[in-house]
């Protein structure tokens, strides 16, 4: 039994929290959906999720937010961030804050693929 | 015997003479000589006058006629009968009868002459027809002339042919301190005016030569040296062979009469003055001077009060000295400074008869001032306006001590009254020429001209601006055919079209159209006219023209930059639209291809998870029905958004919009005529997004006209009530249109017949209209283009506050939703 790293997926659109985690564990991943930051820090997967995809937008505590609670709680998981606001002035900023990744969706399987590739390479 | 017979003779009670053959006289016996007071020698006359001496006692106007017949008796050597006044020792003429016999020798022939003659005064005054003139019965000419001249009311005389005084009445002698024989003695015409005399003696010659009645109006001295006029009549008196003999003339004295009648020509030339819009102080000078000679010895001054009624300004006063007129100016209106700012002070009327015992006015020292250069009285008179406010002060002044009369009271009046009336004229002209001035100028800064048309009768008014903008002359009248000239040839048909609907219809109009000028330069011009009625219920048209060219020029060599930044503002305002709209349709979309390539990886995998495939493919299904669902709620978002409902005034809606297009129709030459009711009610709803549509209907308009070259791009936004009692706004142009059985498809999102457009502006704006309440609606014009109209229910007489936005707009989301489904 192989165990599957565990990619936790925060976001307050259903599709999104329904259809990734089903790609996620197509692409060999363990995945959590979670509707919201706040949901997502309560929960028991914080320690074992060895990558998070969240979505930049979400009523309550943004993405961006929860990036900065998890560098206070001196939590290192790489985040890839997920935007339906094509921004392209909002990634570069991201990406220096480090993130791995920004995606704009709708993305395709093969932008997530290597983004998780990024987000899994030893540093 | 010589001595008993000069005895005899001179005994005999006649007159008795004889006579040489040659006709001279050689005696005469000593009753003709007692008779006449003449001596022998007077009456023989001395060397070659010897025998004619005798003549000097004949009437002047007997004697030629008594010496023809005298002449014809001695030719005829017959005994012969001579008529003829012979003078008395006392002057007076008495008619004789001269009867001469032929004194023969024996051998018959005639030697010598002898006569007699008789006085028949008495029986020709006998024999005088009583019929005959009394000019003609000498006898009684000077009693009669004096029994009717000297009873009438003008100065009559007597006058010879020839000039000279024969007769004149009593009044002449009183009036010209003359005798009869005093005034014989003078020249001719001496008592008229040395400036009449010469048309006086030519006027009489020309009657005389004429002999017809003289007619003349001159100045006649009095005895104490005044001239007063006369008008003189002459008549003349004519015997009964119809010879004139004499002129009767009568001077009737005209002399008031004259001077009222000057009074009232110059009354009427000062208001000539005033009325031609002569200078105020040219006019106020006039009145003096013709005061002064009016009433003379007087000087006279206007002073006015300054505008702000507190010290006195130089008027006129042509004959006083500077020094004088100086010191008075500037004085302040009070009572103490002088009688003419005292008159103006108190409105009364002051007079100073004695400046020599005058108490007033010490504290300015104003009577010695006064009495220095000359003047002793000073009468000054306030000169009020109509509406009662005091404007200056008319004052005469004169060199003794003087009390008006009542005759003087009354110039006085009269002339204070015509100085109010050019002193009044004159401000009121100042302020008109002001306020004239500063229009012309506002209008030469702005380019703007004004006009008034009078329709019924063509009568066109131009202010000078307008001339400079249609560059033509100012001197001629403007009629429709200049204008003609000037209007651009393609703008020709429009506009004419645009003047007949005006004459025919009135009401308010509002367009634009280009000048040519004969150089080919053309002008961009924009015209805005109000209708109105005369008093007479006549259609008159006021209204601007503005010359827009220069702004014109520099926005077509904007032109390029202006329209790329149109677009860029729609494209910015499209973006905000798409970039919200691409949020929420990104989430499904998303959903769809994570579920989408899941499914397929699904399918690949071995042995395939179908199962897993149809969940997803099932997802996929619904994330696409999700983000429909996104779309309908972004529109009812979009019609949520600013929702306000206010009492809306579409025209004041349209107004703005029109404002804030004018640049983009004119850049497009689309020639915009708004015909917005007047008396529109207003409707409930959200301005601005009432804004919207009309914006997007004139630019959708607009847009479809871009193409067209062959008519004019005529655009007609209109607003009215409708048979159904709601308020209608309707855009027309003569764009390319549609086909009618495209009308409900135009309205669909996404629909465009234009290249460039997004075609999501009608769905809108019928979204829009239908949360109004309103329907909007396209139909194809009978012509050229396309009308679009929308109609709305006006605003409830008493609409309830509590009626608030949820309610109201509710029904909004649902027909937009009905729009966006059911297209």
């Amino acid at each position: 039994m192989v165990i599957r790293s565990l990619v936790s997926v925060v976001d307050d659109d259903e599709s999104v929290r329904e259809s990734l985690p089903d790609l996620l564990r197509e692409l060999g991943f363990a995945a959590q959906a979670f509707s919201s930051a706040e949901e997502f820090l309560a929960s028991d997967c914080l320690c074992q999720t060895r990558c998070l995809i969240l979505d930049i937008a979400m009523p309550g505590m943004s993405g961006p937010d929860l990036q900065r609670e998890l560098t206070l709680r001196r939590k290192a998981i790489p985040i890839v961030f997920i935007t339906a606001h094509r921004d392209e002035t909002v990634r570069p900023r991201l990406l220096e804050q480090g993130a791995v990744e920004c995606l704009f969706k709708p993305f395709s399987d093969t932008a997530l693929r290597e983004a998780l590739d990024a987000a899994f390479r030893p540093s | 015997m010589e001595n008993e017979l000069s005895r005899l003779v001179d005994a005999l009670p006649g007159l008795v003479w004889t006579a040489r053959l040659d006709g001279k006289i050689d005696f005469l016996n000593q009753r003709w000589r007692e008779y006449t007071g003449l001596s022998v020698e007077e009456i023989l006359g001395a060397d070659e006058e010897y025998g004619r001496g005798w003549q000097a006692a004949i009437h002047p106007e007997d004697l030629p006629g008594l010496l023809e017949r005298w002449r014809s008796i001695l030719a005829s050597r017959e005994p012969g009968e001579m008529e003829a006044r012979l003078r008395r020792f006392d002057g007076e003429y008495r008619w004789f009868l001269f009867r001469a016999c032929p004194l023969a020798d024996p051998s018959a022939l005639v030697v010598k002459w002898c006569g007699i003659s008789t006085d028949i005064e008495d029986r020709r005054r006998a024999e005088e027809p009583l019929h005959a003139p009394w000019w003609l019965r000498s006898s009684e000419r000077e009693r009669h002339f004096r029994s009717i001249g000297d009873s009438i009311p003008a100065l009559g005389a007597l006058m010879t042919p020839a000039g000279e005084i024969e007769l004149v009445n009593r009044q002449v002698v009183e009036y010209l301190g003359a005798t009869l024989e005093e005034l014989k003695g003078q020249a001719i015409g001496e008592s008229f005016h040395p400036d009449d005399r010469p048309d006086v003696i030519a006027r009489w010659r020309e009657a005389v030569e004429a002999g017809q009645p003289y007619d003349f109006e001159s100045r006649l001295r009095r005895a104490d040296g005044v001239y007063r006029w006369f008008h003189t009549r002459g008549f003349p008196l004519r015997d009964t062979e119809g010879r004139i003999v004499l002129w009767y003339l009568l001077h009737a004295d005209i002399d008031d009469q004259k001077r009222a009648e000057a009074l009232l020509a110059g009354e009427k030339r000062l208001l000539e003055m005033v009325a031609g819009g002569h200078s105020m102080s040219g006019i106020l000078e006039a009145l003096c001077h013709f005061v002064e000679s009016t009433a003379s010895g007087c000087y006279c001054s206007v002073v006015l009060v300054d505008p702000s009624g507190t010290h006195l300004e130089h008027g006129a006063a042509p004959s006083l000295p500077a020094s004088f007129i100086t010191s008075i100016i500037g004085r302040p209106v009070n009572v103490d400074s002088g009688p003419c700012a005292m008159a103006s002070y108190l409105n009364e009327q002051v007079i100073a008869a004695d400046l020599t015992s005058e108490t007033r006015w010490a504290e300015y020292a104003w009577c010695p001032m006064a009495l220095a250069h000359g003047l002793q009285a000073c009468w000054s008179t306030p000169i009020s306006s109509t509406a009662g406010k005091v404007l200056g002060a008319f004052a005469l002044y004169y060199d003794e001590p003087r009390t008006p009369t009542s005759l003087e009271q009354s110039l006085i009046e009269q002339f204070t009254h015509i100085a109010s009336i050019a002193v009044e004229r004159a401000q009121s002209d100042a302020s008109l020429k002001r306020s004239e001035a500063f229009l012309a100028e506002a209008q030469h800064l702005s380019s703007i001209g004004s006009y008034l048309w009078r329709a019924a009768t063509d009568e066109i008014t131009w202010s000078e601006e307008t001339y400079r903008i249609f560059e033509l002359d100012q001197t001629a009248p403007v009629t429709w055919e200049r204008i003609s000239t000037r209007v651009h040839p393609e703008d020709l048909p429009a506009f004419k079209k645009q003047v007949e609907r005006c004459r025919r219809d009135g009401g308010n109009v509002e367009f634009e159209f280009r000048l040519q000028m004969p150089n080919r330069s053309v002008k961009y011009v924009r015209l805005v006219s109000h209708s109105s009625r005369d008093e007479s219920g006549q259609l008159e048209y006021t209204g601007t023209i503005q010359d827009m060219t220069e702004r014109r020029l520099s926005e077509e060599a904007l032109g390029k930059v202006r329209s790329e930044l149109a677009h860029m503002a729609r494209v910015t305002s499209l973006g905000a639209l798409t970039a919200s709209i691409a949020h929420e349709v990104s989430q499904p979309l998303s959903g769809i291809i994570t579920n989408a390539s899941t499914c397929l990886r699904m399918l690949a995998a071995d042995p395939p998870n179908v199962d897993g495939a149809r969940e997803t493919a099932r997802r996929t299904i619904r994330d696409g029905n999700r983000a429909s669902d996104v779309i309908t709620r972004l529109r009812a978002l979009f019609s949520r958004k600013n929702a306000t409902t206010e009492s809306v005034d579409l025209n004041e809606a349209t107004r703005e919009v029109i404002t804030l297009l004018l640049r983009e129709l004119q850049r497009s030459r689309a020639i915009l005529r708004a015909e917005l009711a007047d008396d529109l009610p207003p409707v409930t709803g959200d301005r601005v997004q009432l804004q919207q549509v009309i914006l997007n209907l004139l630019l959708n308009a607009s847009d479809a006209m871009s193409g067209v070259d062959d008519r004019p791009r005529e655009l007609v936004i209109r607003t009215e009530i409708d048979e159904s009692d709601r308020v209608r706004l309707t855009v027309q142009d003569a764009g390319v249109g549609f086909e009618p059985q495209s009308a409900d498809k135009l309205f669909e999102p996404f629909y465009t017949t234009k290249g460039g457009g997004m075609g999501i502006g009608l769905s809108v704006s019928r979204s829009i209209i239908e949360s109004h309440h309103g329907r909007l609606w396209a139909a194809p014009n009978d012509g050229p283009g396309a009308t679009f109209s929308f109609s709305i229910p006006r605003r409830p007489e008493n609409i309830k506050r509590a009626r608030s936005l949820g309610a109201t707009w509710t029904p909004a989301v649902m027909d937009a939703q009905h729009v966006m489904r059911n297209p």
